[in-house]
């Protein structure tokens, strides 16, 4: 591919100006980096690219030859390849139908020739450094693995410009390596790569340039080292954001107590919550985080071991026993396993405790409406209503509901997990801010994540999780992202 | 005011009820538009609808049930039984048919919700069974049921069978504890996303296996009044009953993918089918007819429904 250029490109939904005059160029062999939050119109813009809208106005230009796509098919007869961040794979078919789907090899007859089709898909993940069958079925694959057979799927068409949307968002650090090893790799043989993420610190080191979007804007393409993290940041935002610190808010009283608890994926975990105090739970992909937290709330099954919550022993075995104690949890993958997401958003927040809902013994709609509006303004979710439903908000909003949805249940322990996956700057920052005020006033709070400047930024201590045992504890003033690795991955 | 009753599948089967009716009234002046003809249709569909609220119940949780037509002919067969051969007293009789139809229930919810097994499958079976069983216990069919249980289902009340205001009654009970019961309430979270509501508090395993429950304990209660209506009972009684419950069901505004839908629905859903059946015999339309155009009904409002949802969505 010579080169790329997007020129005043518009594109328009019922009552939003997604995008707004962008001017974009790709030049060859260079990674460029999309930057902005959620809604800033990054999605619709890959969207353009790949062949799945049209735009309203503007034209798009690969070797100084205008050309117009009616449908995804045509994006890649131009050679443009692009890894969607919702997976496309589809469960029940080998890695290799999907690796070749729709443009199968063929033998002369015209039949499917599988033992190339094998053959080729071999090479690709090799190449790709992933040790799959293709003959394996994908439903069998973990969420890193899909991933990167997903990348596996766009490269196997060998394109010109390749468009990566949040690739690395459920990979753990070994692959995220060689990804970015690929990349390097393509960049030299003069693919163009465009990559967006939310890590701004992948795109530091990654990016050639930068451009940056804002509310369907374009802000301007920028050399990265022209740009620091807070000048980016604040062309993205908007504004500065304050710098992250502890709230520092713990008290003495033990909220909660893990004793020697062992699972399928943990063993002999032990620690404490104390009210007031956010501690993090660090660890690689796989390392027990997210399986510990749903065997406290209930959700999974405990093998050995003792949870007490404030003081008194948890017999839990449904997380409606753990919300009754105090406990709330939000998970980590919110859009399957928190959110009604064709309920209306004050339908999601009254969800976790209807009871609250009630006006004398019955069910009262108004009351539901009225504490949906309370947790609206309390935590500023951008809603046109509280009858929306949860699916049309944004990213950062959605997990606001959550929140929301928890803070219903009064809880005194929040077990967050990865609350801010996939959400923009803007909103994290919010995030952090309610965390830091809920701790402040009083809760407990277990935060499990993978980004480390989130985990040095507010927790007060961070336990690291290590093939399901805690490996070491770090006390926010001694923690550092390479201490966590040391024990995340030793 | 158009995208109010557009969104809502209430506010549409009422306009499209008022239009249907109007329009026919003018066409059969004389045969249509009469007490007798409506209190007719109302009657025809009550059986239909007492069913057809427990299956909302089952597609608003996110499942549904193939074997309810089975259950009515298995309680009507063995309430007669009960009656006729072993001299139980009617009130005892009807108690006893009731319980063996929530035991199916149970069955059928214990199965689905904590075995796991498909409900499509699951269902199917119980269909089969329960029909065979019905045949079992009454080979041709029982007559002359007692004079005391027939008068449940042919007697009168303000000049309007009993079996309407037992329909109802059910609608009426069953729309109040779907919208403000915090216990009901939990079915349209159950059904909108069921790993969501299990880490939200709910009991999703127990609540799905009522619901099989309650939804069988209508089709009894439908059992019960149809053979009381007819004073005999068949065990050929209900056979398509399942499908055309489904149909109502959804043409009231479910979605087989749970999560959606009213009460109310479920009786209008059943009204519409019946007023559709009840023109066609008013203008002399042949019994195969009927099927073809009530299928094709089905498929039309389905598509209509998709088609003015995205018209009017975006607004």
């Amino acid at each position: 591919m010579q080169q790329l250029r997007l020129e005043h490109i518009s594109k328009s939904f019922p009552g939003v100006k997604a995008l707004d005059d962008i001017n974009i160029e790709v030049k060859p062999g260079e990674v460029h980096a999309l930057c902005g939050e959620n809604g800033a119109g990054k999605s619709t813009l890959m969207n353009i690219l790949s062949g799945d809208l049209r735009p309203d106005e503007g034209t798009i230009i690969i070797n100084g030859e205008p050309v117009s796509f009616d449908n995804p098919k045509e994006a890649f007869e131009k050679s443009i390849a692009t890894v969607h961040q919702h997976l496309s794979l589809i469960d029940n078919l080998s890695v290799a139908e999907n690796i070749f789907a729709n443009q199968h090899p063929v033998n002369r007859l015209g039949l499917i020739h599988y033992r190339k089709m094998y053959q080729q898909t071999a090479d690709v993940l090799s190449e790709l450094k992933i040790n799959i069958a293709p003959t394996m079925l994908v439903s069998a694959l973990s969420p890193a693995q899909k991933q990167m057979v997903e990348i596996a799927k766009a490269l196997a068409r060998k394109p010109q410009l390749l468009i990566l949307d949040e690739p690395t968002a459920s990979l753990t650090d070994k692959e995220i390596k060689v990804l970015f090893h690929i990349i390097r790799y393509l960049k030299q043989q003069d693919v163009s790569i465009l990559y967006i993420s939310h890590r701004l610190s992948e795109i530091f080191e990654l990016a050639d340039r930068v451009s940056i979007l804002k509310d369907g804007k374009y802000e301007g393409t920028f050399q990265k080292a022209a740009l620091t993290t807070q000048q980016l940041i604040k062309r993205m935002v908007g504004r500065d954001l304050i710098d992250l610190k502890p709230s520092s808010a713990k008290q003495s009283t033990i909220l909660l107590e893990v004793k020697n608890l062992s699972g399928e994926k943990f063993k002999n975990i032990n620690f404490k919550l104390h009210r007031g105090e956010i501690v993090g739970l660090a660890g690689l992909v796989g390392a027990g985080r997210t399986e510990l937290a749903r065997a406290i709330f209930g959700a999974d099954k405990v093998e050995r071991g003792e949870i007490k919550v404030n003081n008194e022993v948890l017999l839990s075995s449904h997380p409606a026993k753990a919300i009754e104690k105090g406990i709330a949890y939000l998970t980590e993958d919110r859009t399957h396993l928190g959110l009604f997401l064709q309920m209306s958003v004050q339908d999601n927040i009254v969800s976790a405790n209807l009871k609250s809902a009630r006006k004398g013994n019955f069910y009262s709609h108004a009351k539901a409406k009225e504490l949906a509006e309370e947790s609206k303004t309390k935590l500023r979710i951008a809603t046109p209503s509280v009858g929306t439903k949860a699916q049309n908000l944004s990213g950062g909003n959605q997990q606001k509901v959550v929140l929301a949805k928890w803070l219903q249940t009064h809880p005194e322990i929040l077990i967050v997990d990865e609350p801010t996956h996939g959400i923009d700057v803007g909103a994290k920052f919010e995030i952090y801010g309610l965390l830091k005020e809920l701790a402040t006033s009083g809760k407990g709070i277990l935060m499990i994540s993978s980004d480390l400047p989130e985990l040095l930024g507010i927790c007060d201590r961070i336990l690291v999780l290590n093939k399901g045992t805690v490996s070491g504890e770090l006390l926010h003033a001694d923690a550092t992202e390479e201490k966590i690795m040391a024990l995340a991955s030793h | 005011m158009i995208k109010r009753i557009v969104q809502d599948r209430i506010y549409l089967l009422i306009v499209l009820l008022m239009v249907v009716s109007i329009i026919t009234g003018i066409i059969f002046p004389t045969t249509f538009p009469t007490f007798t003809n409506f209190s007719q249709i109302f009657l025809n569909v009550s059986i239909d609808t007492i069913v057809a609220v427990g299956m909302m119940l089952l597609l608003i949780s996110g499942v549904f049930d193939l074997s309810v037509g089975s259950v009515v002919a298995f309680v009507a067969c063995l309430v007669a039984y009960f009656m006729q051969e072993a001299n139980i007293p009617v009130p005892l009789a009807i108690l006893l048919a009731i319980a063996s139809a929530l035991l199916i229930g149970l069955v059928n919810g214990y199965l689905i919700a904590y075995k796991e097994i498909n409900p499509m499958i699951q269902t199917l079976a119980m269909m089969g069974i329960v029909r065979g069983a019905a045949l079992m216990i009454s080979v041709a069919g029982a007559q002359n049921l007692p004079y005391h249980f027939n008068i449940i289902g042919q007697s009168k009340l303000l000049g309007v069978q009993m079996p309407v205001w037992y329909m109802l009654l059910t609608v009426l009970v069953f729309s109040f504890l779907m919208t403000r019961t915090i216990f009901f309430r939990r079915y349209y979270y159950i059904g909108g996303n069921e790993k969501a509501a299990e880490l939200s508090g709910i009991h999703v395993k127990k609540m799905k296996m009522i619901a099989f429950v309650i939804s069988a304990g209508l089709a009894g209660v439908a059992g019960i009044l149809i053979s009381s209506r007819l004073g005999a009972a068949l065990p050929t009684l209900g056979r398509g009953l399942e499908l055309r419950v489904i149909t109502a069901v959804i043409l009231g505004g479910a979605s087989l993918s749970g999560g959606f839908g009213k009460i109310p629905g479920a009786l209008l859903g059943a009204l519409f089918m019946g007023i559709i059946a009840n023109i066609m015999v008013i203008a002399r339309v042949s019994g195969y007819w009927q099927e073809i155009i009530l299928g094709i009904i089905l498929i039309f409002t389905l598509w209509l429904d998709k088609a003015l949802l995205k018209k009017y969505s975006k607004l």
